[in-house]
């Protein structure tokens, strides 16, 4: 199950996409809006995304994580739109038959997803916010 | 009898972040020209778009893929200007 979604994101229902009978773990990272950055006090952040890309971009990844790892299933959902502290922007769950495989395939797609998704955010803080300044995509 | 005058295709290009909001816009339309090339529509973008190139580095992906200079543009292409991304 992969998406770009502007409603809530379930837990549960990523929890339950992603658990598979042969698997003995599944890791689940959540993503979510911290209330400061490096240098003030963060009210919400606005999330942009290029869905079409951004989904296509989603399996690639869930497909280089299969090459690397021995994994069941791979679960991941980003949200768009204005999201308040606490609200979850983010999460990524793996199983697998084995914890290590389930651990590194979900750090490598939530690392993946942050450095080569076409999605963007803007925050709202204390000084006015602005548009984060994130990492420069490249063509390899 | 009337001289034809000569028709370039256009093609729209999508806008995210950063970009759409120095733009003003969520898309542009550029005229292309014969054997356009990912580099010749980034060059028209900072000539015709100045203030993208003042404030922001950007990609531009050609049918959802990050294109590399050479790769040339077709008017029926899907194609959009890319910030840095910072999703997560």
């Amino acid at each position: 199950m992969i998406s770009i979604t502007s409603e809530p994101i379930d837990l549960c229902q990523i929890l339950v996409a992603a658990k598979d009978g042969s698997s003995g773990g599944t890791t689940l990272f959540v993503g979510s809006v911290r209330d400061h950055n490096e240098k003030e006090r963060i009210f919400q952040i606005y999330y942009e995304a290029y869905k079409e890309m951004a989904e296509q971009n989603f399996a690639e990844i869930e497909n280089e994580a299969r090459r690397r790892w021995n994994i069941k299933r791979f679960v991941a959902v980003h949200r768009t739109g204005s999201l308040k502290v606490g609200d979850i922007s983010v999460a990524v769950a793996v199983s697998a038959e084995h914890r290590k495989e389930a651990f590194e395939a979900c750090k490598y797609g939530v690392d993946a997803i942050k450095m080569r998704a076409p999605i963007w955010k803007k925050e709202v803080s204390d000084s006015g916010g602005g548009w984060v300044e994130g990492f420069p995509l490249d063509s390899d | 009898m009337a001289r034809e005058e000569q028709t370039y295709p256009t093609i729209m290009v999508k806008l995210f972040g950063s970009s759409r909001e120095i733009i003003g816009n969520d898309k542009i339309t550029l005229k292309l020209s014969e054997k356009m090339t990912a580099l010749d529509l980034r060059r028209m973008i900072l000539e015709q778009y100045p203030q993208v190139a003042r404030k922001i580095q950007f990609v531009i992906a050609i049918n959802r893929k990050i294109a590399d200079d050479a790769t040339t543009v077709d008017p029926m292409d899907e194609v959009a200007i890319l910030p840095p991304v910072s999703g997560g």
